[in-house]
């Protein structure tokens, strides 16, 4: 957020900056990746598992939502996937994975899939897409 | 946490908190003051953030009533035998966590304090008022 900007902002996702809901559990990963697209001037919220996604999911409905797939917790990538398939079907998601097929993740509904290891460069090139195609 | 001039690396923060609302939210308030900030959902990711080469943390806003197999006390007296460059902040709740950050905002980059406390809890408040049944 720019410190020009007013704080605190409106509840959730409804300020002016495209909002992207990060979901994985390696912290690294998680905040290299959120500050990547925080640089490139996106509101994200970083959570660590599905549930945390699934508690933000309940407060606001983001522009866009990323997710690794193998992740502790109640529920995997794939069936937060499911979920969100079934409450905001027309949320973009992003699945990452180093283990996934993309056909898989793709024939299970995700926008885009994105192999790890991958480049954060090759993350932002994919949220740009995804966002102009859903508008 | 003393005075920064213009040319010094962007001090950081590593927030910790169980409560995902709360600790974006902190987050976000302090990404407004200018810190860097990382996030941590539980007592075993900050150690993992700590000795991470990459992140160079400065100071530590702990919600010691996290969840996870060691408490904010844990982390503190760890940091205090092996960190000891590093300043702990232990909170007992979003209010104390809020006013901490509110302190932070006040000492930290810009040295100023932009916005109450109150704002932070203000702006939870709504977030979990936003929450579907």
């Amino acid at each position: 957020m720019s410190s020009t900007e007013v704080w605190p902002p409106p509840a959730g996702c409804d300020d002016a900056r495209r909002c992207i809901l990060v979901v994985e559990d390696e912290l690294l990963i998680r905040f290299m990746l959120s500050d990547g697209l925080r640089d490139e001037g996106y509101h994200v919220i970083e959570a660590c598992n599905a549930d945390e996604a699934l508690t933000i999911l309940e407060t606001a409905v983001p522009d866009l939502l990323i997710s690794d797939v193998r992740m502790p917790g109640s529920l995997d990538g794939l069936e937060l996937l499911k979920v969100v398939r079934e409450t905001l079907a027309g949320l973009p998601v992003i699945l990452i994975s180093g283990h996934l097929d993309p056909a898989t993740a793709i024939g299970d509904g995700a926008t885009q899939f994105i192999a790890k290891p991958y480049l954060i460069e090759t993350v932002v090139r994919a949220v740009t897409n995804v966002l102009d195609q859903a508008e | 946490m003393t005075s920064t001039s213009p040319d010094d690396p962007i001090p950081s923060v590593l927030i910790v908190d169980a409560d995902i609302i709360s600790r974006h939210a902190i987050a976000d308030y302090l990404r407004h003051c200018s810190y860097a900030v990382v996030e941590a959902a539980t007592i075993e990711e900050a150690f993992v953030a700590l000795q991470e080469p990459k992140l160079s943390i400065d100071v530590i806003l702990c919600d010691v009533s996290g969840e996870g197999s060691k408490s904010g006390f844990e982390l503190a007296s760890w940091v205090r035998a092996n960190r000891p460059d590093l300043e702990v902040k232990l909170a007992g709740g979003t209010e104390m966590a809020a006013e901490t950050a509110a302190e932070l905002c006040e000492s930290g980059p810009h040295l100023r304090r932009p916005y109450d406390p109150a704002a932070v809890i203000d702006y939870i408040t709504r977030l979990r008022a936003s929450r579907r049944a």
